[in-house]
């Protein structure tokens, strides 16, 4: 940590990396993305530390990362190409062996799969709140958006999210 | 109270905690009258709660490695990346573009006449005599000698 509080990108992997690499993969729903999506975000840190004022750096680094995501979507968008499935069991049919990896793992690939069908400007505001623990302003600031309108999305989001999972029959 | 239903993204602030307390008492009020804002709020929290409790995701081994030994692999700058590759797609396309043009113009731009003499010398040639002898007819393409008859 230099003297002005301000830590180095080193230190902002080593001791944020796992919240970092949390956000990017609830994010992007897999590793690969996710990976990038570090990288790229761990790039803007370091040339973003020059300018670092000291405060809430998860909530900095949440909105780094959530830039990056957004600014990936938006080039995909404008180049689209046809990923394969990192998991094949969460497109194909399920077998019974794929539901008991899933039991086991709690619902937790059930849910990511089911957060990934989300558009991102609900995923997004749903990630950052439950998965990133950040205010509705934070959120509001990050995207750019009224406080209002994160409100609507994230509530949007999460109702998504629950019909997404009993479609899916993870829920009832 | 109002007469108009509170929006229901209040459900989703409240449970949050951001929500004003006028928001809150009009929530607490809207949940005492009406079973489907219960049943909503209860939907909402126990989807919420699945979220609170996913597992936090770890990085596949050896990433945190190769980030922070720039020996093994120095973080990319994708971004630099992506854009010299704009570059050199910008150079490719621009290479192909002059090909193609260069091909256009072979194939489609007029090309000089192959006929012998050229249409362009007969006009010529037609022009000369023509105004020279103000025969024209006679003129125009003499083959062969002019017969003689006799005696």
């Amino acid at each position: 940590m230099s003297t002005d509080g301000v830590p180095t990108w080193e230190e902002v992997a080593r001791d944020h990396g796992r919240f970092l690499y949390n956000v990017a993969y609830r994010l992007t729903g897999n590793d690969d993305d996710a990976r990038d999506l570090v990288q790229e975000s761990l790039l803007r840190v370091r040339r973003g530390l020059e300018t670092y004022q000291p405060g809430s750096l998860e909530g900095w680094l949440a909105r780094i990362v959530t830039n990056v995501f957004l600014d990936e979507v938006r080039r995909k968008r404008r180049r689209p190409v046809q990923a394969l499935p990192e998991n094949p069991d969460l497109v194909l049919p399920a077998s019974a062996a794929a539901d008991e990896v899933a039991a086991a793992a709690g619902l937790s690939n059930e849910i990511q799969h089911a957060l990934s069908t989300l558009p991102e400007e609900f995923r997004v505001p749903v990630v950052m709140r439950d998965v990133a623990d950040r205010t509705y302003e934070e959120i509001a600031g990050s995207l750019g958006v009224p406080v209002g309108t994160v409100r609507s999305r994230l509530h949007r989001g999460r109702r998504m999210l629950r019909t997404a999972l009993v479609k899916s029959g993870a829920l009832e | 109270m109002s007469t108009i239903d509170p929006p229901e993204e209040l459900i989703s602030a409240y449970l949050d905690g951001e929500a004003t307390p006028e928001e809150r008492a009009l929530v607490e009020a809207q949940l005492a009258a009406s079973d489907e804002w219960r049943a909503v709020l209860d939907e909402v929290r126990s989807t919420r709660e699945l979220l609170l409790g996913l597992p936090t995701r770890e990085a596949p081994t050896g990433f945190w490695d190769s980030v922070l030994d720039p020996n093994i692999a120095p973080p990319v700058d994708l971004d630099a990346q992506r854009k010299k590759r704009r570059g050199k797609r910008a150079i490719t396309w621009l290479a192909g573009a002059a090909a193609a043009a260069a091909l256009v113009a072979v194939v489609l731009v007029p090309q000089q006449s192959r006929v012998k003499p050229s249409v362009a010398t007969m006009v010529n040639r037609h022009a000369v005599r023509s105004s020279v002898t103000a025969e024209p007819v006679s003129e125009l393409a003499p083959v062969a000698q002019p017969v003689k008859l006799g005696p």
